[in-house]
């Protein structure tokens, strides 16, 4: 049985809309963190570290 | 068309035995270097994926504000039929694409949850 052309036209359409309109997530980030990181705490004394190296 | 008895066994995707926690600066870069090589292909087909969805996103905006019965609400209507049509010429295996994205989505995320659970470990053991 062959539905009505109009009708079945506005039932595919509601099909095509529900199926592509679904919700999309926003993309994955990459993974920025370079390897090398070093931590910003140390475990030593301040005093005996020296400040080379800190971000100015 | 997909037989629903697929879905009522759970079946565990591959990574999650295939990528453990991370222990060793080694296995991040490994682990690192595994989810660069897929990113790309993710992106693509994340992008590809975006696109449609938020043209007939747009399509059925301009549907639900028109008078059904109207000249304008045919033409839309005419307009999500023919971009339907396009997307299954340019690209008819969108469906498998789409899934390939969402498996992908997820295996990344995964990695990737694995490496920031390495570098808040790490970082908890310095202080």
């Amino acid at each position: 049985p062959v539905e009505s052309s109009m009708t079945g036209d506005a039932n595919c359409v509601d099909e095509i809309l529900k199926e592509m309109t679904q919700s999309w997530p926003p993309p994955l980030t990459a993974i920025h963190t370079p390897c090398k990181t070093e931590p910003s705490k140390f475990p030593f004394p301040s005093k005996d570290t020296q400040h080379a190296g800190f971000p100015g | 068309v997909h037989s629903t008895e697929l879905s009522s066994t759970t079946v565990m995707p591959d990574y999650i035995s295939k990528y453990t926690a991370v222990a060793s600066l080694d296995q991040r870069q490994t682990y690192k270097d595994e989810f660069n090589a897929e990113y790309d292909e993710y992106r693509v087909l994340h992008a590809r994926v975006e696109n449609i969805t938020r043209r007939f996103t747009q399509l059925d905006a301009q549907c639900r504000r028109l008078q059904p019965g109207t000249k304008e609400y045919q033409e839309v209507h005419e307009e999500v039929l023919q971009e339907y049509k396009k997307m299954r010429q340019h690209s008819p295996n969108y469906q498998e694409e789409k899934q390939r994205c969402e498996y992908l989505h997820n295996k990344l995320a995964y990695i990737k949850r694995l490496i920031a659970d390495f570098d808040q470990r790490r970082a908890q053991s310095w202080s």
